[in-house]
């Protein structure tokens, strides 16, 4: 079996007496998309946060395989700088090359004609755009995605999935977290996260198949 | 590394540039403050202790007001700057440092920012303050507004990192900048010349302008002093900008990429 692109293991956090993570387990593989649902406060942006390296555990260990992509909840952008500033910036954080991967996703995701305007004057909507292209642009092995489509009108919201199945074909390990996960049939895996803990509500059988979009 | 210092050097200096609150107060309270306080104050002459010498020095009251006010708008703007800028970007920097930029580039950019910031400023209040008054040592008194800049930016930086609440920051950097340089002045403080008055970080630059102002000594200690107050401040702030924006699994994924940097194919 071919080894995981993310592992995961025995994540605890607590918050003062509140436990919100109790000896999570969690492995993502190539070529898969998981869900992650759960009630508001269950702990699914602590988890993610920590698989990110945002925040740090009490316990357990996180294994990333390759790049990590990774798009918080919160849109995470500079005010006083433009789409392409971002892109420059972000492509200096991943040392990467150019920005060929960035320019096809502006384009897919349709909002070329804002590249030179700066954050503060962007709608809701192309904020989020920019802030999943981010996440995106260094075609990261493993991509962990906090509620990525609030905010999307529905064109943007197919063209998510058009991207996600793509990351899928192409060996890409997925996760999405959500407080409402529509287009169950979309995931490989789905994961129920209550009391702490992981529970699978829909099996990783086809794990590696294409993806049906 | 180069790479990530030009692109982080370039786009903080963008974003102080874009600050539409420092540029209102160096195009209206700069020239407006000078005015305001030259009008106020008359040319009698004042005694000043001057620390170098540990001696009272006779000088123009009106000049000596258009010195300490030049170093209370660059303390003002730079400590607004800088404040705001990195009160703004907390979680923007931990994302770049979460997408792979080294914290020592961030931070080493952040004070380069700093520097150039205040030499900017620094020159125009200069230049506005000589629309009233030539004085002989004018390299000195740009010094002097220079390193309190500095000094304010790094104050107005730590606080930045430290404070969540927008007004407490605000609050807190209104009071020390008007105190502190209002307090060295003995037009404006009978109890200026005193000794105490030499543990308040514009001391040591309101020394370096009287010097450049009315004395042909080199303020050296002056210089150092000032030059102290910065490195504490700065290495404070950037310091608490580390904790904040490090990111705990960071390293341990730098190491992963290097043995695995390509994905496997599906």
């Amino acid at each position: 079996m071919t080894s995981p692109l993310l592992r995961a293991t025995s994540i605890s956090k607590s918050y003062g007496r509140r436990r919100v993570l109790d000896q999570v387990e969690l492995e993502l593989y190539p070529g898969t998309l998981v869900g992650i649902v759960g009630e508001n406060g269950a702990g699914k942006s602590t988890l993610l946060r920590i698989l990110a390296g945002d925040l740090r555990p009490d316990s357990g260990a996180v294994q990333i395989t390759g790049a990590l992509g990774y798009c918080p909840q919160a849109v995470v952008l500079n005010e006083a700088l433009t789409v392409d500033q971002h892109l420059d910036y972000f492509r200096a954080a991943y040392q990467a090359p150019d920005l060929q991967v960035a320019s096809g996703l502006i384009e897919r995701l349709g909002y070329t004609k804002y590249r030179r305007t700066p954050a503060s004057a962007l709608s809701g909507g192309i904020r989020q755009k920019l802030n999943l292209t981010i996440s995106l642009m260094h075609d990261p092995t493993v991509l962990l995605l906090d509620e990525p489509y609030q905010g999307f009108d529905w064109e943007t919201y197919l063209r998510f999935w058009e991207l996600a199945a793509d990351l899928r074909q192409r060996g890409r390990a997925t996760l999405v977290i959500s407080h409402l996960l529509f287009d169950q049939e979309r995931f490989d895996t789905i994961y129920h996260l209550a009391n702490g803990r992981l529970q699978v509500t829909k099996s990783a059988s086809h794990a590696a198949a294409p993806a049906h979009v | 590394m180069f790479d990530q210092l030009r692109a982080a050097l370039r786009y903080t200096l963008l974003e102080i540039a874009r600050n539409r609150l420092a540029a209102g107060l160096l195009i209206i309270f700069v020239p407006l403050w000078y005015y305001l306080l030259g009008a106020l104050i008359g040319n009698a002459p004042v005694a000043f202790k001057y620390g170098l010498s540990n001696r009272f020095l006779q000088v123009d009251g009106h000049n000596l007001t258009l010195i300490t006010t030049g170093l209370n708008t660059v303390t003002l703007i730079m400590a607004f700057l800088f404040f705001a800028s990195t009160r703004g970007s907390a979680a923007f920097d931990q994302r770049l440092v979460r997408s792979g930029y080294r914290q020592a580039t961030l931070m080493l950019a952040k004070a380069s920012a700093l520097i150039v910031a205040s030499a900017v400023i620094a020159t125009y209040a200069l230049g506005v303050m000589m629309v009233a008054w030539r004085p002989r040592g004018l390299f000195l008194i740009w010094l002097s507004f220079f390193l309190a800049g500095l000094i304010y930016g790094a104050l107005g930086l730590l606080l930045g990192a430290l404070l969540r609440s927008e007004l407490a920051g605000f609050f807190i950097i209104i009071m020390v900048s008007l105190f502190d340089t209002l307090f060295q002045n003995p037009l404006d403080n009978p109890a200026a010349n005193q000794d105490a008055l030499k543990a308040l970080p514009s001391y040591a630059p309101t020394q370096v302008g009287v010097a450049g102002g009315f004395t042909s000594l080199f303020p050296g200690r002056e210089l150092l002093l000032s030059l102290a107050w910065f490195a504490v401040l700065i290495a404070l702030g950037l310091a608490i900008f580390w904790l904040r924006t490090r990111s705990w699994n960071a390293s341990a994924r730098r190491s992963a990429a290097r043995v695995a940097p390509v994905a496997p194919a599906a």
